[in-house]
């Protein structure tokens, strides 16, 4: 490499929120013929519910 | 009497893509279904854990949806690092196999057109978040005994002022931030910013921004994020990544 290359921001370990961020709030829902029928907005309110209330349990 | 099963599905590739040699959820074998040139991952889940009312219980229950969750990421990554991966939405459950078939061969052609979209990309997250100083007020906010109604509220439109402004160049120096980096993506999206208390840090995050990055790009854009953290040296821009690219598998992205 030459010695212009540029220095790289270095990628820190993902934490389950960035995860749930990524699995819940996008993706496509291959709706249709389908049992479980969880609206997505439900679940992201589900997800933020379940993880506020363990984050502050401490409080 | 065996028991009653469902078909969960981790995500979409293309029929020839190699199965992962991952466990799927629960330790389950995957599998691959196969229709045309398309392939869906999936594995059996008992209905009894994953039928929609156990699954309201259980998305309320931090263990078993980071259990879920991470099973779920590390066979999408998996398929992503084997070729190329259209990840779904964490338990995309159908009935049976036929179901999830039925559904893949009405949506197979958006399917086949993003699967060419995010070939040999991947996505990179970007948080982007306040200065410390943001968060520790400027004016000692003790009212003197002598105060008249006319000078609270006077100091009171200051310092309301400052904290409109604080907030208008806050989105600027979000929006600035992203702006830099799309154009070493070939797509980028903006989620929603996550709450300080799920972040696990004191400061605002301004921007939560997800792009999807040529893999020979890789190298420009995780330099270009160097640089702007370089000029932000007050605030902290956190990358993520290299990922499976879920902030684009819409159909209609």
């Amino acid at each position: 490499m030459t010695a212009v290359e540029r220095r790289e921001l270095p990628a820190q370990q993902a934490s389950l929120v960035d995860l749930l961020d990524r699995l819940l709030g996008v993706g496509v829902v291959l709706s249709g013929d389908v049992t479980i029928s969880l609206a997505g907005v439900d679940l992201v309110t589900v997800k933020l519910r379940a993880l506020i209330t363990s984050v502050r349990e401490p409080e | 009497m065996s028991e009653a099963s469902l078909t969960y599905v981790y995500g979409l590739t293309r029929a020839a893509a190699p199965l992962p040699e991952e466990p799927g959820v629960d330790d389950r074998p995957l599998r691959m279904l196969r229709l045309g040139a398309l392939g869906a991952v999936v594995s059996d889940v008992p209905a009894a854990e994953f039928a929609e009312d156990a699954l309201r219980g259980h998305f309320e229950d931090l263990g078993w949806l980071e259990r879920v969750a991470r099973r779920h990421d590390a066979v999408v990554q998996a398929c992503h690092r084997a070729g190329v991966a259209m990840p779904l939405r964490l338990a995309t459950i159908y009935v049976d196999d036929v179901s999830a078939e039925q559904r893949l061969a009405e949506i197979a052609a958006d399917v086949e057109r993003t699967l060419d979209r995010l070939d040999g990309c991947d996505e990179w997250g970007v948080k982007f978040f306040d200065s410390p100083a943001s968060q520790s007020p400027s004016a000692p906010p003790e009212p003197t005994p002598s105060t008249s109604g006319a000078d609270y509220l006077r100091r009171r439109q200051a310092e309301m002022m400052r904290s409109g402004e604080a907030a208008a160049s806050a989105a600027v120096r979000a929006d600035s931030v992203y702006r830099a980096l799309a154009k070493h993506a070939v797509a980028d999206t903006r989620h929603r910013p996550q709450d300080p208390k799920l972040a696990g840090r004191r400061e605002p995050m301004l921007l939560n921004a997800a792009f999807l990055v040529r893999r020979a790009d890789t190298h420009t854009f995780r330099a270009a994020a160097a640089e702007l953290a370089g000029h932000h040296l007050e605030e902290a821009i956190v990358l993520t990544g290299p990922w499976a690219p879920y902030s684009f598998a819409g159909t209609t992205g």
